[in-house]
């Protein structure tokens, strides 16, 4: 694989949490590259070390050792702006509890992270209504999150996390708070938005949703144990 | 990045909150509704003491016996040693008692308490208009005669309308012809002939009410005006002189009265305002607090903007455009409040009463009592909003 394809390249990454004495190795030497266009489920028992990993995916942490390259460039030794820089031009998050703004319309959630880089309102607006039309909730953008579904906040959230055109969409537990129907739903559009070129890693308990991926890497106890493409795709 | 944008949300927030918004604010539109008030008043208050003073003639001075001393009795001043005065003491033209009291005065069928002191002719004052007749004159002096000046205060209070000029006003067991009815007065509170409801001649005054009795004070008109000081020593060295022993006397003149009345409404201002500024002390504490709360209650918020790209600063500016649109909001209403409540004083009271319009500093008093504000609230806006600003996302994010 040519490195200029590369989304991430995360080469030995370890991450050790210090608790006063005891120290809490929740990552032991992570080495993997997920290519642009990618779609990838990551698996693993409760404390394996899915959210640390995707905590330093999203550059919200750094590795205590090793290298992780988004991109095509070095990110673990960068300073916190630098990293929110990263975060707001290059990464994409959908949570499992959706975090909208309450009392805040759907246009102006999706709208946040372009404010921060600094667009024109009506640039700002248009771009979000774009997405929020691409997620399938054109007819929505004045409700504010108390007002829909929670299937339809999930979209809202996705819109969000797209409407900056991310190199990388990370999803922790995307479907976590929802029932198997909407789940499906919100599933079939990360697929869709798959299909279109974007590259996601998901963090995922459920065996189903993680069918969705065309690869899922498996970690245990801070180590990757399996790593495989899927019959998907 | 966008300040109105900012400010913006911060007010949507705001008004997302209204009870504990105008809760937090109450502090700061007290304070400085009370700091604009406070300087707003003494200004029209002093302003109208000075011009009361400023009423008063320039020629004119004070003098008494000093309260403490040894020997009270020997100091005490009489008529006979202010009528040797004009002749002895260089640039005195003329010493009369301030005495006056307070008796039952009848007009017709009205009997009322009014105030009865000794008066003198006009030149001890220098601009108090005559409605009605004239004033006393060196004649009515010289001769003690049985006449009086009220003011049209007084006239009210006797119900007397129209011009009462020759009629007769009964003072205790004496008869006054009414020579003169006062103006609108400007000359309320130092013992001139405004001062008092009804003025006869002081000759007339210390025969029928006074008799021999010690003096409490004395007027002093002087020829020429720009040798106050000296005229001032000059009498009480005189005094000094013919009393004999160890006796002291002080004297006040416009300059020292308005000296000391602006030295009280200076220190009374400052107290106030002073205790304005520890409320807006308090008021940026409650501001502190409720930022912090505020804070606290949106860390999952500020995980996400963070998570999404927001820097430091950007957060940072959130919260502290939020404490300031909080502030401006309260210094808003605070100055509508103050104005309004010191213009409705001013003008009510102060102006009504002392007839003087004093030049307000509206600008002055408005500027320090938001600047105040401005400045409290910066300073204990900063603390939450770095709070919020280096907040770690993963944790804010996992903040329930
Ligand atoms: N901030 C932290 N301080 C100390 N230890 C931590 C911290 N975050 C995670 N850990 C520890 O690191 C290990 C991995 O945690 P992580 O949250 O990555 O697990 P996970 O795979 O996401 O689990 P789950 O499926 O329950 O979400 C755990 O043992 C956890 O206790
Ligand atoms: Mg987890």
């Amino acid at each position: 694989m040519n490195d200029s394809q590369r989304a991430i390249d995360v080469r030995d990454v370890t991450k050790t949490y210090s608790l006063g004495d005891v120290k809490v190795e929740a990552l032991r030497g992570v080495t993997f590259t997920i290519a642009r266009g990618e779609y990838v489920a990551i698996m693993g028992p409760s404390g394996s070390g899915k959210s640390t990993l995707m905590n330093l995916l999203g550059c919200l942490d750094r590795p205590t050792t090793g290298q992780y390259f988004l991109d095509g460039s070095d990110v673990s030794t960068l300073g916190d702006d630098q990293l929110a820089a990263i975060r707001l031009k290059k990464l994409g998050f959908v949570f499992q509890g959706f975090n909208l703004l309450p009392r805040t319309s759907a246009l102006k959630n999706v709208a946040l992270p372009l404010f921060y880089a600094g667009i024109r309102a009506k640039t700002r607006n248009a771009t979000a209504a774009d997405q929020l039309r691409e997620v399938g909730l054109g007819d929505r953008m004045d409700h504010k999150p108390s007002e829909l579904s929670g299937g339809q906040q999930q979209r809202v959230a996705i819109a969000r996390a797209l409407v900056n055109d991310p190199a990388v969409v990370l999803a922790d537990e995307p479907t976590g708070n929802l029932d198997s129907q909407t789940s499906e739903e919100i599933m079939a559009l990360f697929h869709h938005l798959n299909d279109g070129g974007r590259t996601i890693i998901m963090v995922t308990h459920d065996e189903d949703v993680a069918g969705h991926a065309r690869r899922i890497i498996r970690l245990r106890d801070g180590r990757i144990v399996d790593d495989q493409v899927t019959g998907k795709g | 990045m966008r300040l109105t944008q900012y400010f913006a949300e911060a007010f949507a927030v705001l008004a997302g909150n209204k009870i504990r918004t105008l809760l937090t604010a109450l502090g700061l539109i007290i304070g400085v509704m009370a700091v604009i008030a406070i300087q707003v008043l003494g200004a029209g208050m002093s302003g109208a003491i000075t011009g009361i003073l400023g009423a008063f003639s320039d020629r004119t001075f004070f003098v008494l016996p000093n309260q403490q001393q040894a020997d009270f009795t020997r100091a005490a001043i009489r008529l006979s040693d202010l009528q040797r005065a004009k002749y002895e003491v260089p640039n005195v033209v003329e010493a009369i008692p301030a005495s006056a009291q307070n008796l039952r005065g009848s007009y017709g069928h009205t009997s009322r308490r009014v105030s009865v002191g000794a008066g003198t002719d006009e030149r001890f004052a220098a601009s108090t208009p005559i409605r009605y007749g004239r004033k006393l004159d060196p004649d009515d002096i010289t001769l003690a005669r049985h006449v009086c000046v009220i003011t049209q205060k007084a006239a009210v209070k006797l119900r007397i309308t129209g011009d009462p000029t020759g009629g007769s006003l009964r003072v205790g067991e004496h008869r006054y012809r009414i020579v003169g009815v006062l103006g609108a007065s400007t000359e309320g509170i130092l013992p001139g002939p405004a001062a008092y409801d009804v003025a006869i001649p002081y000759t007339t005054y210390e025969r029928e009410f006074a008799r021999a009795r010690a003096i409490v004070f004395a007027r002093v008109l002087m020829d020429d005006p720009s040798k106050v000081t000296e005229t001032e020593i000059a009498m009480q060295n005189w005094l000094k002189k013919v009393k004999g022993g160890r006796v002291e006397y002080q004297t006040f003149d416009r300059k020292s009265f308005s000296k000391a009345i602006d030295g009280i409404f200076g220190a009374v201002t400052f107290v106030v305002a002073l205790i304005g500024a520890v409320s807006l002390l308090v008021a940026g504490i409650g501001i502190l607090n409720i930022m912090l709360v505020s804070v606290a209650e949106r860390t999952r918020e500020i995980g996400l903007r963070k998570a999404i790209g927001a820097t430091r600063f950007q957060v940072l500016l959130q919260f502290f455009i939020e404490a300031l649109a909080l502030s401006a909001f309260g210094c808003l209403v605070g100055m509508l409040l103050g104005v309004a409540i010191g213009a409705f004083v001013n003008g009510q009271f102060i102006v009504k009463l002392s007839g003087i319009t004093a030049p307000i500093p509206w600008a002055r008093s408005i500027v320090i009592a938001t600047g105040f504000a401005t400045v409290v609230t910066l300073a204990f806006g900063t603390y939450p909003a770095w709070r919020a600003a280096t907040l770690d996302p993963i944790e804010a994010l996992r903040y329930e």
